[in-house]
């Protein structure tokens, strides 16, 4: 469909959905605004933006129960919605502060101490001096790798397994008697055990940018990490969803901390760091028996005669070796196919008997 | 085996030794080991094919299939042992304990053994490839005389020996990595992907190109050889893939009378009268009493 027939497209049927919005009573629009799914249930809420991409505003309620933000209310991120209709709402600031109460401290929730993890670690956009880095603009934010996470429960009964345990629901019910708090007290604890992302998510989502060519040398990080990775055993075995595979959060951030916290490699608090680099090898759940050694492991290999002459002509040789035995071969099967159509056909014959 | 036991005659029609049985079941169970590490093998290599899910899935996806190579690899090198062990006593069986019998045993003479080996590449084998070649461009009429084993079956023994040997250690580096990077530095487990990865893909490409053509889809075997099962092969076969052999066996059993003309070569007046037809059931069934010729 062309740009201009889609617009119109979109347009008739954002104007109707607001003309609907309209008709009905104003008061319950305008009390009630936080009824935001009274146009945001709708599939077809879309437009495109000024940029001309093309914007979905559906959110489906069933799958937004099963995220972490469940109880959070649309107003309590999207703080610039006053009235409905409402106007082009902003980014949302994940820093500010929330109406949940969290529960150790009971004070206000907040990500804010995310911003000071952040600046502190490798994705920072400024230095330690405070001025801007250099091509700052290309330092993630939040929504660079965040979207809206999905509980991921686990089942701890006999095995572990995905899912709610409800043998374990039944111990929460003799003190907790809200089965709402109880599921959501469930999952937020068992999808914090492990990860919410499994290993091949995660690189898929840090390869936006680390396997972006041109981020990549406007950064000399050297290597496209998420495709070696991809060309590692672990890369493969994360490809096919395995999730007992190191993904790059296991290995770049240093035991205990947050993700937020990564260190440059350069950095010599970080575990990526050439003297604390034999620590990510052997952590308990991977190698324990890994001796420094096996550190020199190169998880980011690249076929690249600058920065890893060895590697490329090993590679170039078995090349070799698989194109100049099998042309050879391949030509004279060719050649045999050939042969057997015309048996007899030779330019010396041999002398007869 | 004495040149006239080599000939074994079934529904009229003559079949010639070249394995025994337990060449055929090292065979079987190397072929066997190779399909399955293929199968689970490759997908990992070609991760984004269309077909690597699926076939990864049939053997148990990414929990499973690792053990199932693990075990498919672990057999072939036990097999490699055993061939190792099998090619050394029969060396010392058949040569070496003749040697020392007549007071020969020494070190040139042992060498001299070994390079006379049949399966020992040799002069012949580069003349049989220039034969070849201009056979196949149409210069002669004249295919090469193979011997006993032809310089495809040659490259078809050696190329999966060296095969093993590379993809076997590079397996086990990586299977053993903590014990390995003990001794030597961690980059050696980068090495050992490439080699088996590649060394590996050669394999499976030389095999299913080149031997499965030679062995099973070549006009003159389609749609399968049978030797691998029977251990025998047929005398058309015999006398196109083997002359000299066949012409040294059919001479020895007092047959040359009745022997076949080389391949290539148009049947004329004083060539055996009756050359048999393409043979439609080529599996022969040794089961039985089979009757030796006794010329």
């Amino acid at each position: 469909m062309p740009l201009k027939q889609m617009l119109k497209f979109i347009g008739f049927r954002f104007a109707g959905l607001l003309l609907l919005t309209l008709l009905l009573p104003l008061n319950l629009g305008a009390a009630d605004i936080g009824n935001c799914l009274l146009c945001h249930k709708y599939p077809g809420l879309s437009r495109v933006d000024e940029n001309g991409n093309f914007r979905l505003f559906y959110v489906n309620e069933d799958i937004f129960h099963q995220s972490v933000h469940l109880k959070v209310k649309c107003e309590g991120c999207h703080t610039d919605v006053q009235k409905i209709p409402h106007d082009p709402v902003k980014k949302v600031d994940c820093f500010i502060q929330c109406h949940i109460i969290e529960p150790s401290s009971e004070q206000k929730f907040s990500h804010k101490d995310v911003q000071s993890f952040l600046e502190s670690s490798v994705h920072a956009k400024i230095d330690k001096n405070g001025s801007l880095k250099k091509f700052s603009e290309d330092m993630p934010t939040c929504l660079d790798c965040h979207d809206n996470p999905l509980y991921r429960p686990l089942s701890f009964f006999k095995t572990v397994r995905a899912g709610i345990s409800e043998t374990a629901t039944g111990r929460c019910r003799v003190c907790h008697k809200k089965d709402e708090f109880i599921y959501r007290f469930y999952n937020h604890v068992t999808t914090r055990l492990h990860k919410i992302r499994n290993p091949r998510n995660v690189a898929e989502v840090c390869a936006r940018c680390h396997d972006n060519p041109e981020i990549v040398q406007r950064h000399d990080l050297g290597t496209r990490a998420g495709y070696s990775y991809g060309e590692t055993f672990h890369g493969k075995a994360a490809y096919y969803l395995s999730e007992r595979v190191p993904d790059c959060l296991d290995c770049h951030v240093n035991q205990g901390q947050s993700v937020h916290q990564m260190l440059s490699a350069e950095n010599p608090n970080s575990i990526t760091h050439k003297n604390n680099k034999d620590l990510i090898c052997s952590n308990l759940d991977c190698h324990p028996k890994a001796t420094p050694g096996m550190a020199n492991y190169r998880v980011h290999p690249e076929f690249n005669l600058d920065k890893s002459p060895a590697k490329y002509y090993f590679t170039v040789f078995f090349l070799v070796l698989a194109g100049g035995t099998l042309l050879p071969l391949m030509g004279i099967m060719g050649l045999d196919l050939i042969r057997r159509l015309f048996p007899h056909a030779a330019l010396k014959r041999r002398k007869k008997r | 085996m004495k040149p006239q036991n080599m000939i074994k005659e079934k529904d009229g029609k003559r079949y010639f030794f070249r394995f025994t049985l337990n060449q055929r079941l090292q065979h079987i169970t190397m072929a066997s080991c190779v399909i399955v590490l293929i199968l689970t093998g490759m997908p990992l290599k070609f991760k984004q094919a269309f077909w690597a899910p699926y076939l990864y899935n049939l053997f148990g996806g990414i929990h499973v299939a690792p053990i199932v190579h693990k075990v498919a690899g672990t057999t072939l090198l036990l097999l490699f042992a055993y061939h190792l062990g099998y090619v050394f006593v029969t060396i010392f069986k058949n040569h070496i304990i003749p040697l020392r019998q007549k007071g020969q045993l020494t070190v040139g003479n042992l060498i001299k053994t070994l390079i006379n080996l049949p399966i020992m590449p040799n002069i012949k084998d580069l003349e049989d490839i220039r034969d070849l070649l201009k056979y196949l461009l149409f210069i002669s009429d004249k295919p090469p005389e193979g011997a006993q084993f032809t310089w495809k079956e040659k490259f078809d023994y050696w190329a999966p020996f060296w095969g093993i040997v590379i993809i076997g250690s590079s397996g086990l580096i990586m299977w053993n990595k903590e014990l390995i990077t003990r001794f030597l530095p961690g980059e050696v487990i980068n090495f050992a992907l490439i080699a088996h990865s590649d060394e590996a893909l050669l394999a499976m490409l030389f095999l299913f190109i080149w031997h499965f053509y030679n062995v099973h889809f070549s006009l003159s075997v389609f749609p399968m050889g049978t030797v691998f099962l029977t251990g025998y092969l047929s005398e058309e076969q015999m006398a196109e893939e083997h002359y000299q052999q066949y012409r040294e066996v059919m001479t020895a059993a007092g047959l040359q009378d009745q022997m076949l003309p080389p391949h290539g070569t148009r049947p004329q007046k004083g060539d055996r009268e009756a050359i048999p037809a393409p043979v439609e059931d080529s599996v022969p069934d040794f089961s039985g009493e089979a009757k030796v010729t006794d010329n």
